[in-house]
């Protein structure tokens, strides 16, 4: 449905996106992550179109963005980092203004503007202006107007940024619903987020894609190691050893914590589950075995392992800004 | 076409929505009427003197008020319009909105019309207050109707010269003051670039006196439609716009 190729933008001798390839099936949604500034927005911006890529192409629902971009337009709704409202217009107005630029066929226009306005939840504002709107209220304005044509394609810039808890809840599902009648794109700095929501991830560093797969995967791939967790009530130096020497385990590193049980963290090489042995082992020495918990790395640990690695191939040493 | 329509409805009720059309329209009026009460109890002094045999020979209402009124009301134009078209597209970049027309399908001749169209709306909007002071001069007097006509035709095709002009610069900034104040000062150039053409030599004297603006207002104001004027004008307005087009699509490169 949309077919990323080889996409480079150049603004002078900076180069925002280098040779980014991907594509998104249809219906899929992918999440698109990366740390501020890594290229997300100067993708998304090309996608739809709003801007030229200094090289490669896009394809949108069969059509070439730069070659025939009226069509890929009216097939993709955007909803850019700043809800593009116009704030002395009525969200009915202004959503009846988008429909008819969007090409919505004249008595389709108010069916549709109802019909979104359901969707995101913001009916009972139809009257208010756009000025007058909360933030929360402004990005599910701003989701309706990406709607209101019923596109094929949906790109969201950070759909549920400044949004509270409950109305981020309540856009994810909605992103959820969507994806199966939409092929979406969404950037995000939310890491849990993307594994809530998307079918495949971009992860996105210095213009460059890095990783590409699903959320599970990810975090399978870059496990090279299985991590368990132990809380142990015993005393000495005898775990250590006791736990080191069965098979397949590579660490073991105890810490004592403050109420006398011990933290234990066992490494284990991939494809070995130790977690029965280590059981036994245990409570067969007579020592309580509180807790076992296998630790994961999450998406959070993944994005810095990814974003960071890139900066140290190219040996810079000043780490990188993320915010999540 | 209905995608220029539905952008000139919008911009147009962008106008009207905020304080912006009520305070041009209002000082607009205010102003035309100052200079219409002035010019009118010149004229009657002036018929007064006649009566009694110490004025001019012939009065004729078309020469001696309308057309200095027209030539009076360029001026006012001169200082409002900016005021119009300064928001045009600045504001659209500043608040993000140029992100939504940009996305959409439409052409950037179609933003760029639509865009145009409204602000000549507006500026028809403001003229259509100053038929009333026309009425009253036909209902008291006895102008002749065409002079009439073809300077309200002058008046819009100098208004559209401004427009395009002035979506031009304000399609090169953010800053609506910078695309105001810019927009002001090329607008009077254009319309005093003649000024220095005594100074200069005959060659450049003409040059000069076809490039100002106001210069190809006169005829309209005495009720000549000539082709050159027209085609002055038009093309102006033309190539404003092409030049707005081109401004846009740069814009875009640059990101």
């Amino acid at each position: 449905m949309i077919e990323v190729q080889h996409l480079t933008k150049r603004y002078g001798p900076f180069t925002a996106v280098d040779d980014v390839t991907f594509r998104v099936e249809a219906g899929e949604i992918l999440g698109f992550l990366g740390p501020n500034g890594a290229g997300k927005t100067t993708t998304m911006r090309i996608i739809t179109g709003y801007m030229p890529a200094t090289e490669g192409k896009v394809i949108v629902a069969g059509h070439d963005v730069f070659e025939a971009p009226i069509e890929a337009k009216k097939r993709t709704g955007y909803l850019p980092e700043t809800p593009p409202l116009y704030p002395d217009m009525t969200v009915r107005d202004y959503l009846t203004f988008v429909a008819r630029i969007k090409g919505v066929a004249g008595r389709e226009v108010r069916g549709r503007v109802d019909d979104v306005m359901k969707r995101t939840h913001v009916a009972d504002m139809a009257s208010r202006h756009c000025a007058k709107l909360s933030k929360g209220y402004r990005q599910r304005v701003g989701l309706a107007q990406a709607l209101i044509n019923n596109p094929d394609v949906l790109i969201l810039d950070e759909p549920t940024a400044g949004l509270d808890p409950k109305q981020i809840i309540e856009t994810r599902q909605l992103i959820k619903e969507l994806g199966g009648s939409h092929t979406t794109v969404l950037s995000t700095h939310i890491l849990p987020e993307v594994s809530q929501t998307c079918h495949r991830v971009v992860i996105i560093s210095k213009g460059r894609v890095v990783a590409v797969d699903t959320p599970e995967n990810l975090t399978a791939r870059l496990r090279g190691s299985e991590t368990m967790f132990l809380q142990v009530a015993a005393t000495g130096g005898e775990i250590e050893p006791a736990l080191a020497g069965i098979p397949g385990v590579t660490r073991v590193a105890v810490t004592p914590s403050g109420d006398g049980t011990l933290g234990v963290e066992v490494d284990s090489a991939r494809g070995h589950d130790v977690r029965r042995d280590l059981a036994a082992a245990i409570v067969g020495r007579g020592w309580g075995l509180l807790e076992l918990r296998p630790m994961r790395m999450s998406l959070e640990d993944i994005f810095l392992h990814l974003t960071t690695d890139e900066s140290t191939v190219e040996a810079q040493p000043e780490p990188e800004a993320v915010d999540a | 076409m209905r995608n220029v329509i539905t952008l000139a409805r919008k911009e147009l009720s962008s106008y009207f929505a905020s304080p912006i059309a009520s305070i041009v329209m209002g000082f607009y009026a205010l102003l035309f009427g100052y200079f219409f009460y002035a010019l009118l109890a010149f004229f009657e002094r002036q018929s007064m003197q006649m009566s009694m045999g110490m004025g001019p020979m012939t009065m004729n209402i078309n020469q001696m008020l309308i057309a200095p009124l027209f030539m009076n009301a360029t001026v006012i134009a001169l200082f409002v319009l900016p005021m119009i078209t300064m928001r045009t597209y600045s504001e659209e970049k500043r608040s993000g909105t140029i992100e939504l027309l940009l996305t959409a399908p439409l052409t950037d001749v179609q933003i760029i019309l639509g865009k145009f169209l409204g602000a000549m709306g507006l500026y028809a909007a403001m003229l259509a207050v100053t038929l009333l002071h026309m009425a009253v001069l036909f209902y008291y007097g006895d102008p002749e109707w065409r002079p009439v006509a073809t300077g309200y035709l002058g008046m819009l095709l100098l208004g559209g010269c401004f427009i395009s002009v002035g979506l031009l610069i304000s399609s090169l900034t953010k800053n609506q003051i910078v695309a105001g104040m810019v927009t002001f000062a090329v607008f009077l150039m254009l319309w005093v670039i003649n000024w220095i053409g005594s100074f200069a030599g005959p060659t450049a004297q003409a040059v000069l006196s076809h490039l100002s603006i106001v210069e190809h207002f006169d005829d309209f104001a005495k009720g000549v439609i000539d082709t050159n004027h027209l085609v002055y004008y038009v093309s102006f307005i033309v190539f404003g716009l092409f030049l707005t087009a081109k401004s846009v699509d740069t814009e875009r490169w640059r990101g």
